[in-house]
C-alpha cells in the first residue's frame, strides 16, 4: 500500500526550496493545491484550512538529486498578518514531519524525516517581497537548510479576476550545495484562483515551476 | 546549523504575537456608518460609531467611489438583479485586499451566507460590495467576523443610501 502511494506521489511530482511560497493558509474552509519545482526538488501541497490562522496538509517530496521522497503531515501557522489599505504582511511557522524514503535505486531504504522554517511576505498591489527558510532533517538521507529571498513588481495593476502579472527575483541559498547561492528569474501570472510560476535558474540549468490552485 | 535554526524559531516566536483577531465590533444601527481605525497594526481596533450619512451625487458606476474618496457599491449584473430584487446594498472598505485570492476568499465566505444575494470584492476600491437577500440582515458585527474567517479585516461599513452614494 505504502508503495503504491509512493508511486502516485511520485508521479504527480515527475512534472519537475520547495517551501510553499504562495498564500499556505486560505479561508476558513478553502482547500489549495500547490506544486512547486525548483533546481533541486519538486513538491506537491494540498492544504486546508480549518481556520484562518493555519492550515494542515499532506506534502510529498522528490529530491531530484539525492533520490529521495518526503512524505510530510504538513501544519502551517499564520502567526501574524499585518493590514493595510495599500499592503498586506505575513509571518508563518511551517513545519512538518514524515518519512523520506530512496528512490531510483536509492538502497537506503527509509527513516523519519522532520522540517520546520519561516515564511515572511509583504505585498501591495504592485510591489513584492518575501523570505523563506527551512531546515530538514531527512534521517539517514541527510540534513539540509535552505533560505531564499524575493522581490518583484507588478508592471501593470488589473483589476478583479483580470490577468496580474509578475515580474520577479528569487534568490536561493543552500549552504550545502555544491554551488550554494542561485539567482531565478521568475514571471508569475495570476488570474482567479490559479497563479503560476515560470522561472529559470541559469547557473544550474534548472527550470522553476511552480502552480497554485485556490479551491 | 540546527543550534541556529532553532534559536531563530525560538526568537521569532518571542517576538511575534498570535494574530489580532479579537472582535471588538460591536453591533450597530443598520444605517449606522461603522469606520474601523486603518492603523498599520492589526492589533489596533478602535471602533467608532457615527450616525451622519455622506450626501453626494450618484457615483459613477465605473469608477464606484464617491468624490471624497469613499468607496460605494461596485455595480456587477448580480449586485443590479439583487437590487433589482429589492435586497439591500452595503459596501464595506476592507483592510489588506491586495490580490485575486483575497477577492475569492471574500467571494467564499460572505457567498457561502444565505442572508447575501449577491458579492463582490473590487481590488480596486479595495471594497466589499453586498446585497443581501429581501428581508433578510447582516450585523457590522457578523460582517466583521466573515471579514476575519476569509482573513482580513473591515475597516468601515456603510449600508443603504451611503453605500449607494446616493443624496439624502
Amino acid at each position: 500500500m505504502s508503495r503504491l502511494v509512493g508511486t502516485v506521489a511520485l508521479l504527480l511530482l515527475s512534472l519537475n526550496s520547495n517551501i510553499s511560497t504562495a498564500r499556505p493558509v486560505s479561508y476558513t474552509g478553502g482547500v489549495t493545491l500547490i506544486e512547486e519545482s525548483d533546481r533541486q526538488s519538486t513538491s506537491l501541497l494540498v492544504h486546508f484550512t480549518p481556520a484562518h490562522q493555519w492550515s494542515i496538509g499532506l506534502r510529498g517530496e522528490h529530491n531530484r538529486d539525492q533520490d529521495y521522497a518526503l512524505y510530510t503531515l504538513h501544519p502551517t501557522w499564520l502567526a501574524k498578518r499585518w493590514f493595510g489599505a495599500n499592503h498586506q504582511g505575513n509571518l508563518y511557522l511551517h513545519g512538518g514531519v514524515g518519512v523520506a524514503t530512496g528512490v531510483n535505486g536509492n538502497p537506503l531504504g527509509e527513516d523519519i524525516a522532520a522540517h520546520g522554517g519561516v515564511m515572511a511576505d509583504w505585498e501591495t498591489r504592485s510591489l513584492f517581497a518575501s523570505y523563506r527558510s527551512r531546515y530538514l532533517d531527512a534521517g539517514h538521507f541527510g540534513a539540509q537548510f535552505v533560505h531564499a529571498a524575493r522581490a518583484g513588481f507588478a508592471p501593470y495593476i488589473g483589476k478583479t479576476g483580470d490577468l496580474h502579472t509578475w515580474l520577479m527575483l528569487e534568490i536561493d541559498h543552500r549552504p550545502s550545495e555544491r554551488i550554494s547561492m542561485t539567482a531565478t528569474p521568475l514571471i508569475r501570472f495570476f488570474k482567479g484562483p490559479v497563479l503560476l510560476e515560470l522561472g529559470y535558474t541559469f547557473s544550474v540549468n534548472q527550470p522553476l515551476i511552480n502552480f497554485t490552485y485556490r479551491l | 546549523m540546527k543550534p541556529l535554526f532553532l534559536i531563530s524559531v525560538m526568537t521569532l516566536n518571542l517576538l511575534i504575537t498570535p494574530t489580532a483577531v479579537s472582535e471588538n465590533i460591536g453591533h450597530s444601527d443598520a444605517h449606522s456608518h461603522q469606520d474601523v481605525s486603518a492603523n498599520e497594526s492589526d492589533n489596533s481596533h478602535d471602533v467608532h460609531h457615527h450616525q451622519s450619512h455622506s450626501v453626494h451625487p450618484v457615483e459613477s458606476e465605473s469608477d464606484a467611489t464617491e468624490p471624497d474618496g469613499q468607496a460605494t457599491l461596485t455595480r456587477t449584473d448580480e449586485i443590479d438583479r439583487a437590487l433589482a430584487a429589492g435586497g439591500a446594498p452595503i459596501v464595506a472598505d476592507v483592510l489588506g485586499v491586495v490580490c485575486d485570492f483575497c477577492a475569492i476568499a471574500m467571494n467564499k465566505i460572505f457567498g457561502d451566507q444565505p442572508e447575501v444575494a449577491a458579492v463582490y470584492v473590487d481590488l480596486d476600491t479595495k471594497a466589499l460590495s453586498l446585497v443581501l437577500s429581501p428581508s433578510s440582515s447582516l450585523s457590522d458585527a457578523a460582517i466583521a467576523d466573515l471579514a476575519v474567517q476569509a482573513g482580513y479585516r473591515i475597516a468601515a461599513i456603510r449600508r443603504d443610501e451611503a453605500a449607494l452614494g446616493v443624496a439624502l
